[in-house]
């Protein structure tokens, strides 16, 4: 009987420039199901400790999960690598039409290895494989890579992942771009696409993606777009993507503002939908096969930077390229992101160490490039900077093309107490000092400071978790609360799922989507399991690669500086706090005081084989 | 879904013609037109035009040459890759299933002199 998986993974090495296909076991569907699982063991397996990010022998993985290319709504692909910019395990998921495309053409992932001499592209036509030279697309950005390939190909219907001029410089936090305005953003994915003088993955597949039991998983969608049709949550992000996230994180003193320096900004209405529906969006799109479509695509129309077509400027990018940085012009904001995502950077680390820069700068830690001045809320000096990131340009460009928790070692002293990260990844738009269960996310999440692996803030701020109260300030309670959050979205990210989808659709019909598409059987523990598999495994993997409990920490700004204004003035997540949650999370996760797996936990899940002792 | 056996929009009888990095997204469907070029180019007379007006292809006739999916002005017309016979939107016999599938309400099957707003 068939089912959803193509039950083959292409490998392709840049160095011998060869490929080859491998099976996919049953044991490995069992256990990893897709998307996350797969390349966490994938990555467990094949980087030993010490392999260098930016080396020959760093995969580049892109993975598919068992509803991807399928009429499930709202699913996504992800790429899993060693992240360049914190030394530990990276995946990064993006939307659009890239991942359907990968199973269509015959794989459920696509493996790249080796690095190549000259620039190249990779062009998969189903079973036709084909390195071809890329010297010539070398130094463009990622739209205009896009359209040369696709003149080049003839195809204007070819599905593109590809890196800007920030990959190809290795800025240890550029993205990989999949068509169109989607992005595997966080943790330096495209300088790793880079350091293998790989510009763009082309693919075109004619492939159908056959389920097990059609009329099963026909119904099973068919619920599943029901419970997304009835959720509020969901046709709140049909109506305004996450643009009016602008406006409660403003209300509820989460906003960073200045380097998160404050939780509040007087002109968030400015960035928030209010603001973009105004001056930018036109209509709305969708991402392949998902009904919410969240996307609120539109144009700058009017003003200094009029004419660019700018997708919805998400909160993340409106809060850390906006109120962090003290801009509220949306239109220049649109404009700063747009850059970033032509150079192919992640525009909330960009947003983030500009906001340092600019501190540091006003601090008089560092000096200002010639001609520039660096302070908060002046647009020219952050576009000035943009571009001498990814062009690694100019002493401060090239620092901070490095990341914050780097640059900020650089510049030595009390700079460091102004970088604001978790384990190098630079952390995102919500001030966890009024949401202490966001800080715990933080202080453990697989990949760093990272607000999307569990997102406490709805539960802590509406004030009760599984029926019982919880009070957003308090450190008790937290770890059972960030832990079920991460073992269930890692269960998720094996579909691969969008977390938006999530809000809607039901673990039990997450489950029954994946029962009817592949013939097993599954239920919510199921995916919750598995999700705890993955997350020990990862942790394991993070370990060897030199992580330890004195890592699983948050920035100085959260710990030692009172939050100075909204509802939570005055509170921090003290020393205290954070001891006290780690301990707990911990002992809820049968790990030891140090924060290593213990035997016992990793022989429950099925992955003795994982522990430090081996 | 139940005539590949699978999902891909690439073998769907509609397509999604994106422009200006995705600012435009406008769907094509086949017009059914009157003067069908599909079924003018057609060298066997494969193609006819039933009593509801729909161009539809007769499996059992096409050779397959591929003429009217050159011809076809808004590509249209494609050949099936696993018959290598032309296929095309044949309003599924009335019950487009486009039309069922889509969330936005963007599509509707209206058949001519219906529209009096």
């Amino acid at each position: 009987m068939p089912d959803t998986y193509t039950n083959k993974l292409l490998v392709i090495d840049l160095s011998r420039k060869s490929f080859e296909t491998i099976p996919v076991s049953d044991l490995f569907k069992t256990d990893f199901i897709g998307g996350k699982g797969f390349g966490a063991k994938l990555l467990s397996d094949m980087v030993p400790p010490g392999t260098d990010p930016l080396g020959k022998d760093n995969p580049l993985m892109f993975m598919t999960g068992p509803l991807t290319g399928t009429m499930a709504p709202a699913m996504r692909g992800c790429v899993v690598t060693k992240s360049p910019l914190t030394g530990i395990f990276l995946d990064s998921y993006f939307g659009g039409s890239f991942s359907p495309e990968i199973k269509y053409a015959g794989f459920d992932g696509i493996i790249i290895k080796g690095q190549a001499k000259n620039p190249v592209y990779i062009w998969i036509n189903d079973d036709h494989v084909e390195i071809r030279d890329a010297r010539h697309l070398w130094g463009t950005d990622i739209l205009e890579s896009n359209r040369l390939i696709k003149n080049e190909l003839r195809d204007e219907t070819i599905k593109i992942a590809g890196i800007g001029q920030a990959g190809e410089n290795q800025v240890l936090f550029a993205l990989i771009g999949c068509e169109y305005n989607r992005q595997a953003g966080r943790g330096g994915a495209g300088a790793v696409m880079g350091s293998k003088n790989l510009k763009a993955i082309a693919i075109k597949g004619s492939k159908p993606v056959a389920v097990h039991d059609p009329k099963r998983f026909q119904a099973a969608c068919a619920k599943a777009f029901k419970e997304l049709e009835e959720s509020p949550d969901v046709e709140a992000f049909r109506v305004a993507g996450t643009a009016a996230s602008v406006d409660y994180a403003n209300e509820t003193g989460l906003l960073p503002h200045k380097n998160y320096q404050s939780g509040t900004f007087s002109k968030a209405s400015q960035l928030s939908d209010i603001g973009q529906s105004r001056h930018i969006w036109l209509g709305s799109s969708a991402c392949m096969g998902c009904p919410i479509r969240c996307s609120k695509i539109g144009a700058v129309r009017t003003g200094k930077y009029k004419g660019i077509v700018t997708d919805i400027v998400e909160y993340e990018s409106a809060a850390l390229m906006g109120a962090n940085l003290d801009i509220s012009d949306i239109r220049a904001v649109a404009h700063l992101v747009k850059l970033c995502d032509l150079y192919g950077m992640d525009s909330m680390s960009t947003g983030n160490l500009i906001g340092f820069a600019m501190e540091a700068c006003e601090k008089g830690l560092i000096k200002a490039p010639k001609g520039i001045e660096l302070t908060f809320g002046n647009v020219i000096a952050a576009e000035h900077m943009i571009h001498a990131i990814a062009g690694q340009k100019g002493k401060l460009g090239k620092l901070l093309s490095k990341g914050v928790k780097q640059a900020a070692r650089k510049i030595g002293g009390t700079a460091v107490k102004l970088a604001v990260h978790t384990k190098g990844l630079e952390s995102p738009a919500w001030g966890p000092r009024g949401v202490s269960g966001m800080g715990l996310a933080y202080m453990t999440t697989d990949r760093g400071g990272c607000h999307q692996r569990g997102f406490p803030v709805s539960y802590e701020l509406a004030g009760e978790w599984e029926g019982k109260p919880l009070d957003p300030l308090s450190s008790e309670g937290k770890a059972q609360m960030v832990i079920a959050l991460q073992n269930y979205s890692a269960g998720r990210d094996t579909l691969v799922n969008c977390d938006f989808g999530s809000y809607g659709i039901s673990a039990e019909t997450y489950a029954e989507l994946l029962s009817a598409a592949t013939g097993k059987k599954a239920d919510p523990d199921l995916i919750i399991k598995t999700g705890e598999r993955i997350w020990n495994l990862v942790r394991c993997f993070n370990l060897a690669q030199g992580l330890d409990a004195k890592k699983d920490i948050l920035p100085h700004r959260f710990v030692k500086e009172c939050l100075p204004d909204g509802p939570s003035k005055g509170h921090r997540i003290s020393e205290k706090d954070m001891d006290y949650m780690r301990q707990e999370y911990y002992q809820s996760r049968g790990w030891d005081k140090n924060g290593v797996p213990l035997d016992t936990t990793l022989n429950r899940l099925g992955i003795g084989y994982a522990g430090p002792h081996q | 879904m139940d005539l590949i056996k699978g999902y891909n929009p690439r073998r769907s009888r509609l397509l999604i013609q994106l422009k200006n990095e995705n600012l435009y997204h406008l769907p094509v469907v086949c017009n059914q037109c009157e003067n069908a070029y599909c079924m003018n180019a057609c060298p066997v007379k494969a193609i006819q035009r039933n009593d509801d007006g729909i161009v539809c292809i007769d499996p059992d006739e096409c050779i397959g040459c591929g003429l009217c999916v050159q011809y076809c002005p808004i590509g249209m017309a494609a050949l099936d890759p696993d018959t290598q016979k032309a296929v095309k939107c044949e309003l599924c016999q009335g019950n487009p299933l486009c039309v069922e599938a889509c969330p936005a309400g963007a599509l509707e099957l209206i058949y001519k002199g219906e529209i009096n707003a």
